[in-house]
């Protein structure tokens, strides 16, 4: 904590943001992703396993962290969302929205949002369909 | 994770600006954090292309920019990747489009090995042999380049989009193009690691190689 990093200004951040249909990961790294800045979880935030995934859980987390964020000296952030992927749902679990909504209504500037879900190239076989 | 020990980690940590090549005008990328000058050593980082250029429009482009030399409080990157958006993809390729795709590995004149994936899409559905022959011109304009450009004007020429327009000059008079892009460049190997397996490579003779007709 010296010289120029407390009052740097326009320090800008990536958030990972892993939203499943289970849980919301959201973690803060610098530019490179190499160090992270901050980070939490559905479980840091609500008691029930189901409500982990909610985005009310995932607003709760994105506040916590912004707070963490701005305290690091940093004013934007690039989002990176993830869904499931691989063979699963390619899309974004139900965290994703209310965590970048949140980051932005918490004072963080949001820059590039790009989808970062793993996509095969042809991996292995989808699971088989759920029966009622 | 407590309080305390967050600032005990934040402790000594300096902060390093990571400075693009000179290609790129030696312009200012982001910064990252680090203890020790060695752990910045490796790192990459993403940019836009409209970020580095100041180009609005260009922003469907992203590069990416490895630390290769760290000083006092800067870091100097080099190329390493240039990739389309994957949303940017996704918008070109329409229903009932063809997509016609080539991924070459080739070595430039001073022996960088380069993947390169250019990418044409079509306005209709194209007939195999038209997808072949655009490829074969894919293929072959991708290698000429690299046959007579050095890395940095191979990466010049594809940021600039010339060698997607050339591709796309002389591809439009077999089938109607909507769009030539280069997919994605990446630089696999420098000239020391090419020549590095050059000398690790062993000369294999036809007589070595087990062809046991008479042990079966």
């Amino acid at each position: 904590m010296s010289e120029s990093e407390q009052e740097g200004g326009d320090k800008w951040g990536i958030a990972h943001v892993h939203a499943s249909f289970n849980n919301t990961l959201i973690t803060v790294t610098d530019q490179t992703g190499a160090e992270t800045i901050a980070k939490s979880s559905g479980g840091t935030v609500v008691k029930q396993n189901r409500d982990e995934a909610s985005p009310y859980a995932a607003m709760q987390m994105a506040e916590t962290v912004a707070e963490e964020v701005k305290a690091a000296g940093i004013e934007g952030l690039h989002v990176r969302v993830r869904g499931p992927g691989g063979n699963l749902t390619k899309s974004p679990g139900p965290g994703a929205q209310a965590t970048i909504r949140a980051l932005a209504r918490a004072g963080l500037e949001i820059g590039r949002i790009e989808d970062v879900t793993p996509i095969p190239h042809d991996g292995t076989r989808a699971p088989k369909n759920k029966r009622v | 994770m407590s309080e305390r020990s967050v600032s005990r980690q934040k402790r000594g940590k300096r902060w390093y600006t990571l400075v693009a090549p000179e290609q790129f005008d030696r312009k200012e990328l982001g910064e990252t954090m680090a203890d020790e000058p060695e752990k910045v050593m490796g790192r990459t980082i993403e940019t836009t292309l409209g970020e580095l250029t100041g180009d609005q429009s260009a922003n469907n482009t992203k590069l990416t920019f490895k630390v290769t030399d760290v000083g006092s409080d800067a870091a100097y990157t080099e190329f390493v990747k240039h990739e389309l958006t994957r949303d940017y993809l996704r918008s070109l390729v329409r229903r009932g489009a063809s997509k016609i795709a080539v991924n070459r590995t080739v070595l430039t004149t001073d022996d960088y090995r380069v993947k390169l994936q250019p990418v044409a899409i079509t306005t209709k559905k194209a007939d195999r042999s038209q997808e072949q022959a655009i490829r074969r011109i894919m293929i072959d304009k991708v290698e000429a380049a690299a046959k007579d450009n050095t890395f940095e004007q191979l990466v010049d020429s594809i940021v600039e989009g010339r060698l997607s327009s050339a591709i796309y000059g002389d591809a439009k008079t077999i089938y109607p193009l909507r769009r030539v892009e280069v997919m994605k460049l990446a630089l696999e190997a420098r000239p020391e690691e090419v020549a590095a397996e050059e000398e690790a490579a062993v000369d294999v003779d036809e007589e070595d190689v087990a062809v046991d007709e008479d042990a079966a």
